[in-house]
């Protein structure tokens, strides 16, 4: 139907085969500006014009993504082959949780040197301070496992799993707000627009399950505080495909997966292969990739009827899983219950799983609330951990923990012994990974005595990202993706991998 | 002399194509092609072969002093051409240009322009000048330049290479540092010319005393101070430094191997230490295991070819197929249950089993057939039959796969009879066997025969109750 859609044609035989031929006009056009135009191609944004070339737009693609990747990915044999990230949204406080600094209880309420702090730029929240008294942590620390790790009480579950853990504790990153700062971790950019680490890594890898989405993402509803917003999880100038597909955080995670009365599955079959045909035809048209995504949806939406209910289905857990997960996992929703089912979706080869919890911002009653972030989150983290371990999961699935900044070590408002708040930081904070290619039982990095600035092996955002990758086999300056005239990678032009966690 | 007996409209696609050729080359960082004219570039290969011999021909007629027919250089002309106008469009596939394909563009280019102006100078009756000698004395060196640097392309730089019957040895489990791992890399890189026989600068590199003792430019290592060693510091100059080893042409170590050296040397360059003998927190372990895994990667280079078309028809929306890493003959499967199962579509994996090296059937109602299957894939590394109705009877098929690193057998009606099959898979390194039927006599027996097992039981049933009696204690710290 679209053989002739640029050109209009007469009916007439006759007419017809003198507007063939090419006329001398038409001769000179089509060849001198051929040659402009593959010059000025360049020029313009061509990802649309050729967009039928690019392998990965191709919906026929998108199930045939077994084969030999198109973009010739993995670049080296990968480690991990699906991650769990645990983002703790708000900026957990390293101080009242892993980054024990004894010397601060000496120096208690005492105002921070000035060379500590060496004219950082601080939040409006506490720029105005006259003074910035050291809180020392109220929390008591202990060491645990075999490792020796350093854990506050808040987290007693983790302390039982630290020989798994691989704490990073010189993290430090650009941005002192939340919403840029969550935007840097999850996209490589303080501007929005960007894709987010798992709309890269479905870009690159493909899907290992066609039934799920590769990139899921969990809001626990038992935290709240900044907002979150669903372009952490977008796919930027990514095909839609790729973009993370939020289950919503109640008892029907996706809605609208059952067929409606007196309706069957042949019914719907029926509709959706008449819908492609139409969208294909479209497709034919117009070139537009996204109608080859909005195909590619509909056909997984249909397979997610059945594998949904599937894995959101945990009536056959066993008891002792839902005690591991606490008494939280039976209410769909919450952290725990996210937990344990970010287990069953990583179970299913979904490959990227995202779980936030808000409520990390502790600007007042610190330690207070730190205890009651902890009592929502730590039990769900350490069971997860020890589920996937006794599953042989940690060997080739990633879990990363942690926020998009740290905490500050003098007090936000007033100190008292017993009570103080901490602003945001972002020179130094700690995270945590585990599983498949990173170092167990291992501390990287150190901050001083303050734990304000970092004095050994700093780890950038852009490091951890480019270490990230690197461990499902990706060179992060190699894996770009041309929008607007210019390849973009996820950490832009900067990162690099941090070998020395790496086993 | 030659006859003018050419159309003049041949002059014209000499002279178009000559321009559009200049034009590319000059624009070349510009230029995105469109599929169609990227795929012309492929038949470079193919039309390369005309000019070669074309040239050749007419420069060896003209050199003997014999008349160049006019139609043999024109046609010459053109495919030189059109041989480099497709070579242009091939090579812009390959973004960044390696040196290779630099050279020989811009001398493939050179064989282009040079037909053009002997065909011009011909057509204008200098057919017997000296000019004319010079450009097809040049022509056929250039000729013979470009094919070479085109067939190293294609081949590889060391197609041409003297034949070495140096065999690669399989780095030992627990290697010498000096013996299995830096001497291995000094080696591959640096030994062909710094050896007895050929020992530039003066430098010996087949000890470490030799090393210490150095060359021309002093001692190539000092012992715990990598950082002043020259031979550190050649390895970290720019490629294009005249200093940087190994010489420009040849193959620089990776960022691995030059970390290892780095390590090592700052280790005490001891020729006595193992990698046992390492903390685990050193970072040479991580780099030496690297490379001992590099060295796996080689084991799946002898696997059998296996088509993409194949991987398609085989492959549904519940078996995934994928290569492990993107030209790797290894595969990775995983199957999910679909609304229907049928044994068929696991058994029809028989054609490709051989390559399988990583198989997941978590959760699928498996039998014996599927079982036969998985006693056919030879070469498995990774076996995951968890959660599935086998017993006894079907897990005995497990007991040929030697290569067997990884194996999830938790929630199966496996009892201590196959703690026999188990002992006997001595390649084993991790197996998880927890909720079945095996008793601790028979996990007694497994410790005994494979030492260095990591056996997953599950969650201690310990601290699944401290688990349970923490929950009080978050409760009193609020």
């Amino acid at each position: 139907m679209c053989d002739h859609h640029n050109k209009l044609r007469s009916n007439n035989r006759d007419l017809q085969s003198i507007e063939r031929q090419l006329d001398r006009r038409e001769f000179f056009k089509k060849t001198s500006l051929g040659i402009g135009a593959i010059a000025l191609s360049s020029l313009l944004n061509t990802e649309k014009v050729w967009s039928a070339v690019n392998p990965v737009a191709n919906p026929s693609n998108s199930i045939g993504s077994f084969t030999r990747n198109k973009l010739g990915l993995p670049h080296h044999l990968p480690k991990a082959k699906r991650i769990v990230y645990l983002f703790q949204s708000g900026g957990p406080s390293q101080l009242d949780l892993f980054d024990y600094k004894p010397k601060l209880k000496d120096m208690f309420g005492q105002d921070l040197p000035d060379s500590i702090r060496a004219g950082q730029r601080l939040t409006g929240m506490s720029a105005d301070q006259t003074a910035f008294p050291i809180a020392a942590s109220t929390l008591n620390f202990k060491q645990y496992g075999e490792s020796r790790a350093w854990v506050s009480d808040a987290m007693p579950y983790l302390s039982e799993v630290v020989d798994d853990l691989c704490f990073i504790k010189g993290m430090h990153t650009d941005a002192i707000n939340h919403d840029p700062a969550i935007t840097f971790f999850q996209t490589g950019s303080q501007q929005p627009g960007r894709p987010s680490i798992g709309s890269w890594i479905s870009y690159g890898l493909g899907s290992d399950n066609n039934n799920l989405p590769t990139f899921i993402s969990l809001v626990s509803k038992n935290g709240s505080g900044q907002p979150l917003y669903s372009r952490l999880w977008g796919n930027g100038f990514l095909p839609t495909e790729h973009q993370g597909v939020q289950f919503r955080s109640g008892k029907d995670p996706v809605l609208y997966l059952g067929d409606p009365e007196n309706y069957d599955g042949d019914d719907r079959r029926q509709m959706l292969d008449y819908l492609k045909k139409l969208n294909g035809i479209a497709y034919d048209a117009y070139g537009d990739p996204e109608i080859n995504a909005r195909i590619a949806q509909y056909e997984m939406a249909y397979r997610m009827q059945t594998s949904v209910p599937e894995v959101t289905d945990t009536s056959d857990e066993p008891d002792y899983i839902f005690d591991l997960y606490g008494p939280d996992s039976r209410n769909p929703g919450t952290y725990a219950a996210n937990c344990l089912m970010a287990r069953k979706l990583l179970e299913k080869d979904v490959k990227f799983v995202q779980l936030y919890h808000q409520g990390w911002d502790q600007h007042g009653n610190c330690p207070g609330g730190v205890k009651y972030q902890s009592k929502n989150t730590d039990q769900g983290t350490a069971a997860l951990i020890k589920d996937l371990k006794q599953r042989g999961m940690l060997e080739d699935t990633l879990v990363v923990w942690g926020g998009e900044f740290g905490r500050t070590v003098y007090s936000q408002g007033q100190l008292t012994n017993t009570n103080y708040g901490r602003d945001h930081h972002p020179k130094a904070f700690t995270m945590f990974m585990a599983g498949a290619g990173v170092k167990p039982g291992f501390t990287y990095g150190e901050t001083d005595d303050f734990g304000y600035n970092i004095i050994k092996d700093p780890v950038h955002t852009h490091d951890f990202q480019a270490t990230l990758l690197h461990l499902f086999g990706i060179d992060h300056e190699r894996l770009t993706y041309k929008h607007q005239g210019r390849r973009f990678r996820l950490t832009d032009v900067h990162g690099d991998v941090v070998k020395d966690i790496l086993t | 002399m030659a006859q003018k007996n050419n159309s003049p409209w041949v002059d014209y696609v000499i002279f178009g194509l000559t321009i559009f050729l200049i034009f590319c080359l000059i624009f070349e960082s510009f230029i995105d092609l469109p599929g169609l004219v990227a795929w012309m570039g492929r038949w470079h290969p193919l039309i390369l072969h005309f000019p070669i011999v074309l040239l050749l021909m007419a420069a060896a007629l003209g050199l003997f002093n014999r008349i160049v027919p006019n139609v043999l250089l024109t046609i010459a002309t053109l495919s030189a051409l059109v041989t480099a106008i497709t070579g242009f469009f091939l090579g812009t596939e390959s973004a960044p240009k390696g040196d290779l394909i630099f050279w020989h563009q811009w001398m493939g280019a050179g064989v282009a322009f040079l037909a053009v102006v002997w065909y011009w100078l011909s057509n204008n009756h200098l057919q017997q000048t000296y000019l004319v000698k010079g450009i097809q004395v040049v022509l056929i060196l250039l000729v013979g330049l470009t094919g070479h640097y085109g067939g190293m392309i294609t081949h590889g730089e060391d197609f041409l290479a003297w034949p070495k019957s140096k065999k690669l040895e399989k780095i030992p489990e627990n290697p010498l540092i000096y013996e299995h791992i830096v001497h291995r890399v000094l080696d591959n890189s640096c030994i062909g010319c710094h050896n007895p026989n050929k020992t530039k600068g003066e430098l010996l590199m087949t000890s470490i005393d030799e090393l210490i003792k150095g060359g021309e430019s002093g001692p190539a290592l000092v012992i715990g101070d990598p950082v002043n060693s020259e031979l550190i510091r050649r390895l970290h100059l720019p490629v294009e430094d005249e200093e940087h080893m190994p010489p420009e042409g040849k193959k620089p170590l990776s960022d691995n191997e030059i970390q290892i050296l780095e390590r090592w040397i700052a280790l005490g360059a001891s020729d006595t230490l193992k990698l046992s003998d390492l903390d685990n927190s050193e970072p040479l372990v991580g780099l030496v295991k690297k490379m001992m895994d590099s060295g796996t990667t080689n084991s799946w280079a002898k696997l059998p070819k296996v088509m993409d078309s194949t991987l398609q028809n085989l492959a549904s929306d519940y078996i995934t197929i994928k290569r492990i890493s993107s030209n790797s003959q290894a595969l990775s499967i995983s199957v999910f249950l679909p609304p229907d199962y049928n044994s068929k579509n696991i058994t029809d994996l028989k054609r490709i089993s051989n390559n399988i090296i990583e198989l997941d059937l978590s959760g699928i109602p498996i039998g014996e057939k599927e079982m036969e299957l998985v006693a056919m894939c030879k070469n498995l590394e990774w076996l995951e039959v968890d959660r599935t109705p086998i017993t006894d009877a079907e897990f005995i098929k497990l007991s040929g796969l030697a290569q067997l690193r990884v194996l999830k057998a938790y929630e199966t009606g496996i009892t201590d009879k196959s703690v026999a099959v188990l002992k006997d898979l001595k390649g084993l390194k991790s197996l998880y066997v927890w909720e079945t039927q095996i008793s601790g006599d028979g996990f007694a027996q497994l410790k005994e025969a494979l030492p260095n097992l990591q056996l997953d039981y599950g969650i201690d049933p310990e601290l699944k109750t401290e688990f349970i009696q923490k929950d009080s204690i978050v409760d009193s710290i609020q």
